[in-house]
């Protein structure tokens, strides 16, 4: 079908009129793509050299490409977290937090779990539950915050991103933590590397397409969130609390049961997410560990306007943007905070354009 | 003298005194709802001016006409003799026509004094000087505040006085209080007809709005009853024409019938030896965010298969019954049994679960979700009926919903269009639908079943309420429409003010016993 | 802790404190109207980019001063436009123009600067009022600071001199505390409102022009590196009242201050929990552990009449 609408702008078109959610997110990527272009040229390198930098670096070689969709598989995992918790209305920005706070617990288990020697997997396993958990609980604290003193959950979520952050920091400052053992003077304020038992099995056979089996996660996780908001009683049920609390109340929904469950469950997939990129691709905790990645996943979320599809579209956008754009810096001298200033835009546009676009639904 | 004048002729000449404001066939139509129609009235200087009615009579549009929210579709006014059309509300005000609204605009974390100032004021503020006008003021009219108070600190009635005080601090010629009694407490409407009567006193024309004239008839001079939009009645004496008026506030637009028509339904639980009742309310009281005390040690019982009526104008106290027996507000006091089994304080979950069906009285706001589709409304209160490992079967919910819309006539293209879609009376019958087919259904609130719907609608809805009643189910109607809950219960209690003031059977001969109870005249 | 060591312990924890003490001022501000004003950062960073090029360019820190302020208009426009006239998520608005401010400074810097980094960039003067600076020790450590920050101070006191005794000030309060009240009154609650983020525009750039040219005259890709946010905690830790919110930025500008200063002492505290703490005592201060916090009634909730 998505051939068929390339082929054929008319059906395209068509295909957009009947969904303006889509239509304008669709522009607003454009226009910050557009605007980006706009900036390489003024900046002066030569949009083509750009270019082709930029597919360099996010299709140009397998390892590129693995890269990339391991870099989406993060993005679509917060991504998932945040459409879940937008269904009932709740705003879930914690999700550099939820990242850095699945890394920390993944770091833990795997080095100090002992579960490298576990069969079936439990070596690589455990330590992704335990990320899961310790996020979901990590979400689900602002839920508890919102459910108990009425917290606004933004801020709330906002943060907890923080202090999950600099407690990246400290984990791997401290000896008595995560940091690996002192051997010289210059000792990187790291951890170890994790074992290998406990790393992400790779899809592939060898390192020169390094996609790894969190991927898989994805994918069924996608499934079951996309499960969860179309066709389960609990989603519908986080539709209603949402739309109308005080009428979900009257129907006898629980309605504080619901926000600390979809904020458990969101901060599930940020911890998850944080778990995939230690396991599967660092494999050693370093401070600044989350990289933004939780932002560009809220991003991706709010892209998504509510559908899965959406988040994984997005997911992909932005994997291989954020590659394309640090080869592009690399080979062809463009700031690679070019890629950050598109996604701002796409924020900015599609925050401004939400008024409009409520009222387009309302009218259809 | 009592008049009750015949459509389109004009109003009696007034004799004396001069009009200080004078309307001539004002109209105003909103969409497809005539709010007001060719309505003439004068104002004199100095006299206090009763405009009375019930809930969408056209009091308050009549009111926002004056002051200047609206402007009319035809008609004019003038005001001491000149030609008066207020643009706005600061046009009003620069006329010196001032309106204390029925929802105060205060800033409830700043002082009377502040508040007064807010948007008065340029530059650097002089408290000082403006405590001193308040106190000037308070003495002259009566008004007790305490101008450095925050206003968070003071009852609604004292909020009042702040409003007013806001407006006679302009000096007006005009003064229009919109319902000013609705929020007060029997000493404060004292409080505030002294303080009206040295307004008029002062040469200042007074427009009380109301729907309680019992308890303003001594200060009023003359009285206006609007119904439906059009002048019903007019009294020079309203303490003398009470009934009158009552009575021409409360009958239904022209055509006032005469006998209800016999229920449908045969009571088969009337006369058979005594069950749990349905519903057992036991000296219930509530008390709302500022501790005023919105319903009384309100007590009750309604036996399976009877319809028990709860009269009364809005607001005194029927919202918060309704608000405790459905379990979404705490009563501060009291007890609350459905068949025989203790519900005091439990969740509207468990209030639903133990087979009570509520009709909430804000269709929109609890009753449905507007954005979630007709199927999805219907049972969202029982989803896991559907339910196989969590996930919805929706094939079986639709066909469901289908069956249930044949089964209450809701006439929607299909179970899954939006709920916001629908008209008033089928998003009616919806929320009848899904609360009537409750499991272990034992009793039923309905608040204000019928409001804002059609004849047939209005028809229908009752019929479904007596049909569940005939099987056993007992049945609380909150209504302020006399006409219908005559029609439909066995008996109807009266709340004026939190307090049952009066109970009887429901026959047409009471009307005018549950008329006076319903103005606040002691039984 | 000796005499020497305490003085240079306050004076950082001012020093640390001053872009804060600014940017909070603003942001408690446009809070107290009803705009979550989330883009603090950005603003700041703004500020931080522009007074560090215009003072650079120009050669002249006051001038760059100006041009640090004038450069975060277009910023807070956008904030106000958003968030006030489109009505538009203020949180999601304030994130997404920090994602954006942060790329363009970055993307600029690399422009201007190129490989010449860390430029020589001509900074603000330091300045300690007469007589206060001559007290030994203390007069040097503590009160001999860039003078942006007295003027500052001073800013931060007309603000509160004018939330207190003046018509506008009662009428900035209402807006965000009861905005139908301000709209019956006759005032633009609207008007209010973008006024407030322009001001915390304003503000917000001072911060980040003390940061850049008056703390230590470079400007480095997203220094102010949370800073906003910090001054948004402080604003909720202070129950969104001026005095209160001071305290809380010289509370927060002290904890990162014994970062530096425990060390020295021979005290061994991580400096994550000292630089998380500023956050963590927001959250308790949120999640009502603290005392019983009161935001405007009306934070976040666009005015629709």
């Amino acid at each position: 079908m998505s051939t068929l609408l390339i082929k054929q702008p008319a059906a395209l078109l068509a295909f957009l009129k009947a969904r303006p959610a889509m239509w304008i997110a669709f522009l607003a990527v454009a226009a910050a793509l557009l605007i980006g272009l706009l900036l390489v040229h003024l900046i002066g390198v030569p949009i083509g050299d750009a270019v082709a930098a930029f597919a360099e670096g996010a299709w140009g070689s397998p390892y590129a490409i693995a890269a990339s969709i391991n870099r989406s598989l993060v993005f679509a995992l917060v991504g998932l977290g945040f459409v879940l918790a937008d269904r009932a209305n709740l705003t879930n920005v914690g999700g550099e937090g939820q990242i850095a706070i699945g890394g920390i617990v993944a770091t833990a288990v795997s080095l100090y779990g002992h579960v490298s020697d576990l069969p079936f997997g439990l070596a690589f396993l455990l330590p992704l539950l335990a990320a899961s958990l310790a996020g979901g609980l990590w979400g689900g604290l602002a839920g508890v915050l919102k459910a108990r003193a009425g917290t606004n959950e933004v801020i709330a979520t906002l943060l907890l991103s923080f202090i999950a952050v600099w407690m990246v920091y400290g984990s791997v400052q401290s000896v008595a933590l995560l940091r690996q053992p002192m051997t010289h003077s210059n000792t990187l304020p790291e951890s170890l590397e994790i074992p290998d038992p406990t790393k992400l099995p790779l899809l592939t056979d060898d390192y020169s397409m390094p996609l790894h089996s969190g991927l898989l996660f994805g994918f069924a996780l996608a499934i079951v969130v996309a499960l969860v908001l179309n066709k389960t009683v609990f989603g519908l049920r986080l539709r209603a609390v949402g739309l109308n609390p005080l009428a979900a109340r009257r129907a006898g929904i629980a309605i504080s049961a619901s926000v600390v469950g979809v904020l458990f469950a969101a901060g599930a997939l940020g911890g998850l997410a944080g778990a995939c990129m230690l396991q599967g691709e660092q494999y050693s905790l370093k401070a600044g560990f989350s990289s933004g990645y939780g932002f560009d996943g809220l991003v991706v979320g709010l892209l998504a306007r509510g559908s899965v599809v959406g988040v994984i579209a997005g997911a992909l956008l932005f994997g291989f943007l954020r590659s394309g754009g640090i080869n592009m810096e690399m080979v062809a001298a463009v700031p690679t905070a070019l890629v950050v200033v598109i996604q701002g835009l796409i924020i900015v546009i599609l925050a401004g354009a939400a008024l409009s676009m409520q009222r387009w639904e309302v009218e259809r | 003298m009592f008049i009750l004048p015949e459509v389109g002729q004009a109003p009696p000449p007034v004799a004396a005194p001069p009009a200080l404001l004078r309307l001539q066939g004002m109209s105003k139509r909103f969409g497809s709802l005539q709010a007001l129609e060719d309505v003439s009235l004068e104002i004199a200087a100095g006299e206090i001016h009763c405009l009375l009615g019930e809930n969408g009579a056209g009091k308050s549009t009549l009111c926002n006409l004056i002051f200047g929210v609206y402007q009319a579709d035809s008609g004019s006014m003038q005001l001491a003799g000149a030609d008066y059309r207020p643009s706005g509300p600061a046009d009003a005000l620069s006329m010196q026509v001032a309106m204390v609204h029925q929802h105060f605009s205060l800033v409830p974390d700043l002082s009377v004094v502040d508040n007064l100032l807010l948007g008065q004021a340029r530059g650097v503020l002089r408290r000082s000087e403006c405590a001193e006008r308040v106190q000037a003021l308070s003495q002259r009219f009566g008004l007790q505040i305490d101008p450095w108070l925050r206003i968070s600190d003071l009852s609604v009635g004292e909020r009042q006085r702040v409003e007013i005080i806001k407006c006679l601090m302009r000096e007006p010629r005009l003064l229009v209080l919109d319902e000013p009694t609705a929020v007060l407490l029997p000493d404060e409407i004292a409080a505030l007809l002294e303080v009206c009567q040295r307004v008029a006193a002062e040469g200042c024309g007074v427009v009380l709005v109301t729907h309680k004239l019992a308890e303003i008839q001594k200060v009023a001079q003359r009285a206006t009853v609007l119904r439906g939009g059009r002048v019903a009645a007019r009294s020079e004496q309203p303490a003398a024409d009470l009934d009158a008026l009552v009575q021409a506030m409360i009958q239904r637009s022209g055509e006032a019938r005469t006998s209800p028509a016999a229920p449908s339904y045969q009571r088969e639980a009337a006369g058979q030896p005594r069950a749990e009742p349905a519903l057992m309310i036991d000296g219930v009281s509530v008390k709302d965010a500022d501790g005023v005390t919105r319903l009384d040690n309100f007590t009750l019982i309604v036996e399976p298969g009877e319809i028990v009526a709860v009269a009364g104008v809005e607001g005194n106290g029927q919202s918060e019954l309704a608000a405790v027996i459905s379990g979404m507000r705490p009563a501060s006091q009291g007890r609350l049994f459905v068949k025989g089994r203790e519900l005091t304080g439990r969740s509207p979950r468990q209030i639903t679960a133990a087979g009570v069906g509520v009709v909430p009285e804000d269709r929109h706001a609890v009753g449905c979700v507007s954005g979630m589709s007709v199927a999805e409304n219907l049972f969202l209160d029982r989803l896991h009926r559907f339910s196989r490992y969590g996930l919805l079967d929706r094939k079986r919910m639709r066909a469901a919903a289908l069956e249930l819309m044949q089964r209450f006539d809701v006439r929607a293209a299909s179970p899954d269009v939006s709920f916001a879609g629908l008209s008033g009376g089928n998003q009616q019958k919806a929320v009848l639908a899904r609360e009537l087919t409750l499991d272990g259904l034992s009793f039923l609130l309905a608040a204000q079943p019928t409001r804002g719907l059609d004849v047939g609608a209005v028809e229908a809805v009752y019929e479904h309420i007596r049909a569940v009643c005939a099987q056993g189910v007992g049945v609380l109607l909150i209504s302020s429409e006399l006409d219908e809950l005559l029609k439909v219960a066995d008996r109807v209690v009266v709340l004026y003010r939190g307090r049952i003031v009066g109970s009887c059977t429901a026959e047409p001969g009471e009307r005018a016993r549950i008329g006076a109870w319903m103005a606040g005249q002691a039984a | 802790m000796s005499v020497e060591m305490a003085a240079v312990f306050i004076g950082s924890t001012i020093r640390l404190a001053a872009p804060l003490m600014l940017s909070a001022s603003g942001e408690l501000l446009s809070e107290r109207t009803g705009v979550l004003n989330m883009s603090v950062e950005g603003m700041m960073l703004t500020g931080a980019f522009a007074g560090a090029v215009g003072a650079w360019a120009t050669g002249s820190p006051m001038l760059g001063l100006l041009i640090g302020v004038v450069a975060v208009i277009p910023v807070a426009l956008l904030q106000a436009v958003l968030s006030i006239t489109l009505r538009a998520n203020q949180i999601v608005t304030g994130i997404g123009i920090n994602i954006l401010v942060l790329g363009a400074t970055t993307l600029a810097y690399r422009e201007i600067f190129g490989g010449r980094s860390r430029a020589e960039i001509p900074g603000l003067d330091k300045w300690a009022p007469p007589g206060l600076g001559d007290i030994p020790i203390f007069g040097d450590q503590v009160f001999q600071q860039a003078w942006l920050l007295y003027l500052g101070l001073a800013l931060i006191a007309v603000l509160a001199w004018v939330m207190r005794y003046t018509a506008l000030g009662l009428a900035l309060h209402s807006a965000g505390s009861a905005p139908r009240a301000v709209d019956k009154s006759g005032l633009s609650v609207n008007t209010l409102r973008y006024g407030a983020v322009l001001f915390t525009g304003m503000m917000s750039a001072l911060a980040g022009c003390f940061l850049s040219i008056g703390d230590i005259h470079t400007f480095t890709e997203g220094m102010t590196n949370g800073t906003g946010y910090l001054a948004i905690a402080a604003v909720i830790f202070g129950n969104w009242k001026i005095g209160r919110t001071l305290l809380a930025c010289l509370l927060f500008g002290a904890a990162t201050a014994l970062q530096f200063q425990l060390p020295a002492m021979g005290i061994e505290v991580p400096s994550a929990l000292l630089i998380m703490l500023p956050y963590l005592l927001a959250l308790l201060a949120v999640g009502g552990l603290v005392g019983r916090q009161t935001a405007p009634a009306a934070l976040t909730i666009p005015f629709v009449r």
